[in-house]
């Protein structure tokens, strides 16, 4: 597994200048009880540094398996995979953790933060295992971007939706990944909170990370760069609403 | 890092013990649930290390109070054959097979009663010549050649209320009191507490009423027995000859009968525990599923979600073996307390020995029994987890 150790060398976040994640001809087939589910079909995809995507479709279009596929959680049937220019088709479970831990992180409708950990142990989560000496740091300030800082050492049933799914955020950021996947991160807060979090995720963009959103939620498209539409496995009907942004600021000016 | 970070000063999340953190912080989720599994660690472990204790000590409190009696053989006439004391003959030929394996003290016994400066009570007597190897003195001597006066055994010298230079009158002869015996620790052929040990002419009789043979080893004793067993019982069981290495062998096989069974008990206890803890470790990382499949997403390895879920269960183990332990011990030293058993008998490696086996116990039943919860868990394909 030669690509697992380059995706791994390549943890430090160097400018690659294609898409940050990209899928080529992917195909994911499933074997259920009433035959083979093709899930993906053909797919080509592709964001660049910066970008916020957002995925829409009917519900068994194919959205969580493409969220999966490109999180490193599942493997294609067939076709490419590629994370920033690496290709990480096929690696093993270790390989891929590790690649998840480097370059992506998640965000889901339901937070899954640890209800037995603080806000910052939450963020801190991704790096607890290994030798991290600045983590709790790096913790403490995200959550301080994310409007957190009064809340570091909460427990999330003390922190509202909103606030539990920005501590999310800043633990999908931790690690400064290349891309932070977002599976319906509105669905369960209300339309001024939801439009909170995906101001966050604007912020996001603008320090080069690219985001990807898959969700039912039009307020969701508004905020993002690119619009598609995937039915059944099929990637199409893109909405090309290109809002006009500017580019993304150098990450020395954010800090 | 900036500045306020720094002054933050608050404790750090412990980052060298990750997994033990996570996996305590998650048994303190749901506290009642997690001590009830401990409880039954702490429960088969205090079974285990008190009863395997209990054993212990009362194998040892046994073979102590049994003392030095493997190397005692009594000889005695078997009035059932007719026989009521030991002729010459007999002696000679005890004497011959004691030669070189120990030494031969013939007895005369009696009843009688003793009569001190103000009271009187009832003793065993015991005639001999040579006192010295059956009999240990409190106070004054024990003379080697027993000829006059009086060896009072610490019962009779408290109710007479004698000492040493005393005189005690046994029918119608006083004898002045050379010694009072000490007190017996433990079982043995000749009981001296309640008894007076007077010389040899005191007894009219024309035999001896037993012989008791203290040889040198336990082989020699075993050895004496046999030999004096063909030699004085030809055609008759004229004699008894009673060997008391035979009992000890008894006692000892009876105690670990009784060992193994106590250890079986409390073996069952803990495999009751072992299952309550898999029953525990399913529940919970059924429950967390979610967290588990986060976990996995944002990068935690397998491994490292393996030893989470490991240490929860080894925790369960420490916590409740330890606390099973120390109750096992306060138990033991409650037992000491308030039975007659001795401190030497509890203060033995052997029975700290039982205490950590029966904790080491429980902590592999733990792991055992969390062993296959945590691989289910920590196996599961992430995406399959978060689904729900």
């Amino acid at each position: 597994m030669s690509e697992a150790e380059t995706v791994a060398a390549d943890s430090g976040g160097e400018r690659f200048d294609g898409p940050t994640i990209e899928l080529r001809r992917v195909r994911k087939e499933y074997e259920s009880g009433a035959g083979t589910v093709v899930a993906l079909d053909d797919v080509d995809f592709g964001v660049q540094p910066g970008e916020f995507v957002a995925v829409v479709g009917p519900s068994g279009s194919g959205k969580s398996t493409l969220l999966n596929v490109l999180g490193l959680l599942d493997t294609p049937t067939s076709g490419l995979r590629l994370l920033r220019g690496r290709d990480v088709t096929s690696l093993d479970d270790e390989a891929r953790t590790r690649a998840r831990k480097d370059a992506i992180g998640f965000v889901f409708q339901d937070f899954f933060l640890i209800p037995s950990l603080t806000a910052t142990e939450n963020v801190e989560l991704p790096t607890l295992f290994g030798d991290d000496p600045t983590a709790t740091d790096r913790a403490r300030d995200l959550l301080r971007r994310v409007g957190l800082g009064d809340r570091l050492d909460h427990t999330p049933n003390q922190l509202s939706g909103g606030q539990k799914q920005r501590v999310a955020i800043a633990r999908a950021l931790v690690n400064e990944p290349a891309v932070v996947l977002a599976d319906e991160p509105t669905g369960n807060l209300d339309s001024d909170t939801g439009a909170q979090v995906l101001e966050e995720f604007r912020r996001i963009c603008e320090t080069g990370v690219s985001v990807v959103a898959v969700t039912h939620d039009p307020l969701v498209t508004e905020y993002a760069d690119r619009t598609v539409e995937l039915v059944d496995g099929r990637l199409g009907g893109v909405d090309d609403r290109h809002r006009s942004r500017p580019r993304p600021r150098p990450r020395e000016a954010d800090e | 890092m900036n500045l306020d970070t720094r002054l933050d000063g608050r404790p750090r999340l412990d980052r060298r013990f990750p997994a033990t953190l996570m996996a305590w912080r998650n048994l303190s989720r749901n506290r009642l649930r997690s001590t009830l599994a401990a409880l039954g660690i702490v429960i088969g472990v205090f079974a285990i290390a008190t009863l395997g204790v209990f054993g212990n000590v009362l194998q040892l409190s046994a073979t102590d109070s049994l003392g030095d009696l493997g190397t005692q053989v009594v000889v005695s006439p078997n009035p059932e054959a007719g026989v009521e004391t030991l002729t010459s003959r007999d002696l000679q030929e005890i004497s011959r097979a004691t030669a070189g394996k120990g030494t031969a003290v013939p007895l005369y016994t009696d009843r009688a009663v003793v009569t001190g400066p103000g009271t009187r009570t009832g003793a065993s007597l015991y005639g001999t010549a040579d006192p010295r190897p059956l009999f240990e003195a409190d106070r004054g001597t024990i003379p080697a050649s027993h000829r006059q006066g009086a060896l009072v055994g610490s019962e009779v010298a408290t109710r007479l209320g004698v000492g040493v230079g005393g005189v005690v009158e046994v029918d119608g002869t006083r004898y002045r009191v050379l010694a009072v015996l000490a007190e017996s620790e433990g079982i043995s052929p000749v009981s001296p507490d309640n008894a007076v040990v007077l010389p040899e002419r005191a007894f009219g009789a024309d035999g001896y009423d037993q012989v008791v043979i203290e040889a040198r080893s336990g082989e020699a004793a075993t050895d004496v027995a046999r030999t004096l067993d063909t030699r004085l019982n030809v055609r008759t069981e004229r004699v008894v000859v009673f060997e008391f290495g035979r009992i000890l062998e008894q006692i000892g096989e009876f105690f670990a009968l009784l060992n193994g069974f106590l250890l079986g008990l409390g073996a069952v206890s803990l495999l009751v525990a072992g299952v309550s803890i898999f029953n525990v470790m399913l529940m919970s990382t059924a429950e967390r599923r979610g967290e588990i499949g986060v976990l996995r997403a944002v990068g935690v390895q397998k491994r490292d979600v393996l030893r989470t879920l490991l240490v929860e269960a080894a925790l369960l183990g420490l916590v409740g073996g330890a606390v099973g332990a120390v109750l096992s011990v306060l138990t033991v030293f409650a037992l000491w307390w308030a039975t007659p058993i001795e401190l030497a008998v509890v203060l033995v490696a052997r029975n700290a020995g039982a205490v950590l086996v029966a904790f080491g116990f429980g902590v592999v039943v733990s792991l055992l029994s969390g062993l296959y919860p945590a691989w289910k868990a920590a196996s599961e394909r992430p995406a399959e987890a978060l689904r729900g």
